[in-house]
């Protein structure tokens, strides 16, 4: 199976000489038209949460302010996740039209771009295109001779999960506590600085960019109704090839993923289960692996796609650990203002680390009660997801899990 | 308006409204905890979560704008689980246990922890504390924080932050490690805390409270040796009697005054006389800045929360401040020099003991520009806290009245207990004194109330005196900068806390607006039932000037009754 090079088709590391005919076709078309197209395309947000990205640029758009502005979220912080670090480092200028394509539509004359704080390489990458693109005019006043001013800064992340989500994010920048804020108002409305501002991620920009160059006609042949275009699927864990791979929505399962890019599971050991989204998602088993790679396919398979991390886990591991480590991560990351998912996610990682002899039934049933509770009452998506991953496994594979004074559960086969 | 089904029922309810408040007029209680009226709206502690036909994940209450045709269930069985499970985790996270135990807690009689599980109703707690090992904050002269009793709603952040226009908390660290803490860690007592004490009143725990000094007086009473007088500021008579079940405002002079007596206390007196006294300095004061084209306006000295406010934001109109020292300490000052002569009590064996609504009186009893002065200062909670170990059934005892002289005062100086008292019982004075003519009408409505900023003008001799009047740290920031950006005006009032004193961070727990309303409404109701209503009347004040003091304004006033001031800045 080869990859449907959509995205990444003709990237560019390098501005010179790069026309930016996408950005003057957009000039061209006028703003609503330009809205219009990507409104038809379905392209959803490939941040994680999958909002209709056309309609979040109408509502910008027809929001009345003195003053929008442009968020590119390059803070991927989802473990499992490299396609935006994929998109920084090999295709750089595309991301920056796409930033100056959405900033036009709206109208927004300032931008961010946010990356994540670890991600030195990209961060240099685009320092230099910004730097660059000041340099011969593509940014600053006037651009392209059109009357179209903009400016972008680039900021980097202090190395907090939380400011992935729009509103922590936007905090961030405005050198507060990255935590969400409450919504509504939404950022759309009232965001960064309390104008109108839209937040994409990186991948949803190039995937706008690519929409204006190649065409509505085009994207609109690749995928399904729900799940339009291609999706970079980060593959990692225990497979012979992981790496980012241009997948179109609808051809492929998720099994199919693991075989065909990832060439099957490392050192000929069983698949134990498949994380499709992102640790903020659920596993799945072997046995529900067989559903199209399309947001509609992994819902009705009990997960979701997520940030597109596919995580492939054999057998070669202690469930326990492997709750742990997520564990450990959410409660560190939590940003510590809601109850549920400061304290919930506390507990959660002592119960597991204390249950290393094994559970007993009523501590899987509190792990569980305070799972639906974080679930239920959390003021962000990451309290609200954090418990995804590990009542999934309980869900999944609680036989397996030694019952204090039940018969021993095995760790690992291998 | 805007039609809502609130658990079966259909309601009415303006637009705009909170699910909370929509709930409220309803007669429906939703436990909240990081919710405060006045404040911001947080949205942390997500127990008031409720369910809301359509929507798949619960929403709180007090973040969720009611919309038409909402269909809301504030105790379904799935609200009411989470709420319990939710109230598990805050339990574990307090951890509650025999070090932090509910009976020696400063909050002990009135913790919302304790409300809050009553009403959700919690029957067990299957999650083990998480000891959070933090120390104490003992580096205030006011108040202590005790870090693991916080369960960080932010309360005292937005209260400092919103109300007081400080904000000397903050949120450090992320997840579990989150706390709130000052700024580096320096602890209250080494930033730009006024010590006022609003905090107090906003945390739901016993997380802050007062440094205590009712221990130390304790031993003083037990002490044979030692004389020791007692003054009650004004604001604590009409708030003494609520931790004793009275009604908010039910004043209880009287009563307080015998059972100080029976606490064992030698002299009981009140900081009213001093307040007399205040104005009669003040007021001369005033008039002689006026005559003489001295600084104006002059700056009221009474608040001593609002003191280290300008020490540290506004030191450049430090000369404003009246040289005045504030009635506690002018009570002190007369007490171990006047009092002491008189009663021939050598001074090491003279404790002077004050019981204020106040928490920032504590730091102000030990500035090294008038230390000495006072010995002890209890907060109206304290008294109480004694009152009760004593075995005192206060509201039934006999009342009765203070010991003279300096117990003696007019309605003027009960009034120094509300925002604008002090405006009103210094116009007074100062109308009779520089007219010479009696004031028909006693009463200056236009400074009264608990409007943030106060402004009146009245007409003496032809000379238009224009007042101010703010009060909590808010509005004291906006109304200094009317000043600075050229706004005239002759006397300000300035007081620390919302409502002047009667709303002080000493008074008892809870302090809101119906309590504010309710101990004002009383303070101005004493002034009323008062014959002498002036302080230039209190002819104790006038036998304590021909007595000692010479006459307002004289070389041994000011070397007892005013002090100086420390630029302390940011």
């Amino acid at each position: 199976m080869e990859e449907t090079l959509f995205l990444k088709k003709d990237m560019k590391k390098e501005l010179s000489n790069y026309e930016f005919s996408n950005l003057k076709k957009a000039l061209k078309l006028g703003r609503e038209k330009v809205i219009d197209i990507i409104k038809q395309s379905g392209l959803k947000g490939r941040g994680g949460a999958g909002f209709p990205t056309g309609l979040k640029w109408e509502l910008a758009y027809q929001e009345e302010a003195d003053k929008k502005y442009i968020i590119c979220n390059g803070d991927e912080g989802e473990p499992g996740t490299f396609k935006d670090r994929y998109l920084l480092e090999n295709n750089p200028v595309k991301v920056l039209e796409g930033i100056l394509i959405v900033a036009y539509a709206i109208g927004a004359d300032e931008g961010y771009c946010y990356i994540r704080g670890e991600y030195l390489g990209p961060i240099n990458i685009f320092e230099k295109v910004i730097n660059e693109a000041e340099a011969t005019g593509i940014l600053g006043e006037n651009i392209l001779d059109s009357g179209f001013n903009f400016n972008l800064y680039l900021v980097k992340g202090a190395g907090a999960y939380v400011c992935g989500d729009e509103t922590s994010l936007i905090n961030s920048i405005e050198g507060k506590r990255g935590r969400s804020r409450i919504k509504p108002p939404y950022p759309i409305a009232k965001g960064l600085f309390d104008k109108p501002t839209v937040v994409n991620n990186v991948e949803t920009l190039v995937s706008a960019v690519e929409i204006i160059n190649q065409g509505l006609d085009k994207y609109l042949e690749l995928g399904t109704e729900n799940s339009r275009g291609t999706k970079l699927v980060c593959l990692s864990g225990d497979v012979n090839q992981p790496g980012v791979y241009e997948v179109e929505f609808g051809q492929v399962t998720l099994g199919e993923i693991i075989e065909q890019f990832g060439k099957g599971i490392r050192n000929y050991v069983p698949l134990k289960f498949l994380v499709p989204g992102g640790i903020s998602t659920q596993v799945l088993t072997p046995a529900e692996l067989n559903v199209p790679y399309t947001y509609e396919g992994i819902a009705s398979a009990g997960s979701a796609l997520g940030s597109g991390a596919v995580i492939v886990v054999d057998e070669g591991h202690d469930l326990v650990d492997l709750m742990l480590n997520v564990s450990r991560f959410f409660m560190d990351e939590t940003c510590g203002t809601c109850f549920p998912c400061r304290e919930g996610n506390r507990q959660v990682y002592h119960m597991l680390k204390e249950g290393k002899e094994g559970f007993t039934e009523k501590d899987v049933e509190l792990i569980k009660n305070v799972g639906t509770t974080i679930h239920l009452a959390a003021r962000c998506g990451l309290g609200q997801t954090s418990l995804n991953f590990i009542g999934s496994v309980f869900d999944k594979f609680g036989d397996e899990l030694k019952l204090k004074g039940g018969e021993h559960y095995v760790t690992s086969k291998y | 308006m805007l039609q809502v089904n609130i658990d079966g029922k259909t309601y009415n309810v303006n637009e705009g409204s909170s699910i909370l408040e929509a709930a409220g007029k309803a007669h429906i209680k939703i436990p909240t905890l990081c919710y405060e009226e006045g404040l911001s709206i947080y949205g942390g502690c997500r127990l008031c979560v409720v369910e809301i036909e359509g929507e798949r994940l619960l929403q709180p209450a007090c973040a969720t704008e009611i919309k038409e045709g909402m269909v809301i269930k504030t105790h379904s069985p799935k609200v009411q689980e989470v709420r319990r499970n939710l109230f598990e985790l805050i339990i574990a996270s307090h951890d509650i246990s025999c070090k932090l135990n509910c009976l020696t807690c400063s909050k002990n009689g009135n913790c919302e922890l304790r409300q809050a599980a009553d009403i959700i109703g919690i029957n067990q707690v299957r999650l083990k504390s998480r000891d959070k090992g933090y120390s104490e904050d003992r580096s205030s002269y006011s108040i202590i924080r005790e870090p693991n009793k916080c369960i960080t709603c932010g309360r005292c952040i937005r209260k400092c932050e919103e109300v007081q226009g400080i904000g000397i908390f903050t949120m450090a660290n992320r997840g579990p490690a989150t706390i709130v803490t000052t700024f580096e860690d320096k602890g209250m007592g080494n930033v730009e805390c006024t010590n006022c004490g609003q905090c107090i009143h906003s945390c739901p725990t016993g997380a802050l409270h007062e440094v205590y000094h009712y221990e130390n007086v304790w031993d003083v009473l037990n002490d044979p040796s030692k004389h020791v007088v007692v003054q009650t500021a004004p604001a604590v008579r009409v708030a003494i009697s609520e931790p004793f079940g009275a009604e908010p405002g039910a004043v209880a002079t009287g009563q307080m005054v015998a059972a100080l007596r029976r606490l064992g206390f030698d002299r009981v007196f009140d900081t009213n006389f001093t307040a007399d006294l205040t104005i009669m300095e003040e007021g001369t004061e005033l008039i002689e800045r006026i005559n003489n084209g001295g600084i104006l306006p002059l700056l009221t000295s009474c608040s001593p929360g609002w003191i280290k406010f300008i020490e540290h934001f506004y030191p450049d109109l430090l000369p404003n401040i009246s040289s005045c020292k504030s009635p506690q300490q002018m009570f002190g000052a007369v007490a171990k020099t006047y009092y002491a002569e008189k009663n021939n009590i050598p001074l090491e064996d003279l404790v002077v003991v004050s019981v204020m609504p106040c928490t920032a009186k504590k730091f102000e009893a030990r500035r090294p520009e008038m230390e000495g002065d006072v010995d002890f200062v209890l907060t109206t909670r304290e008294l109480a806290r004694m009152i009760k170990t004593a075995g005192i059934d206060m509201l039934a005892l006999e009342e009765e009245e203070y010991d003279n002289l300096m117990g003696v005062s007019s309605g003027a100086a009960d009034i120094f207990g509300a925002t604008g008292g002090v405006m009103e019982a210094a116009l007074r004075t100062a109308y009779e004194l520089i007219t010479g003519e009696e004031l028909e009408k006693l009463d200056f409505e236009m400074v009264r109330g608990l409007e943030g900023i106060k402004v009146a003008e009245i007409d003496i001799n032809g000379l238009k005196v224009k007042g101010g009047v703010a009060h909590g740290l808010g509005n004291v920031r906006k109304l200094m900068d009317r000043i600075k950006s050229g706004e005239e005006f002759h006397f300000i009032e300035l007081m620390a806390c919302p409502g002047g004193c009667l709303g002080g961070g000493g008074q008892p727990i809870p302090t809101n607006e119906e309590t504010r309303t309710r101990r004002m409404k009383a303070i101005y109701e004493i002034d009323k039932g008062k014959k002498m209503r002036k302080s230039h009347e209190n002819s104790y004040v006038q036998k304590l000037y021909d007595d000692y003091l010479g006459k307002p304004g004289s070389h041994r006033a000011h070397e007892l009754l005013h002090t100086s001031y420390t630029a302390r800045g940011v």
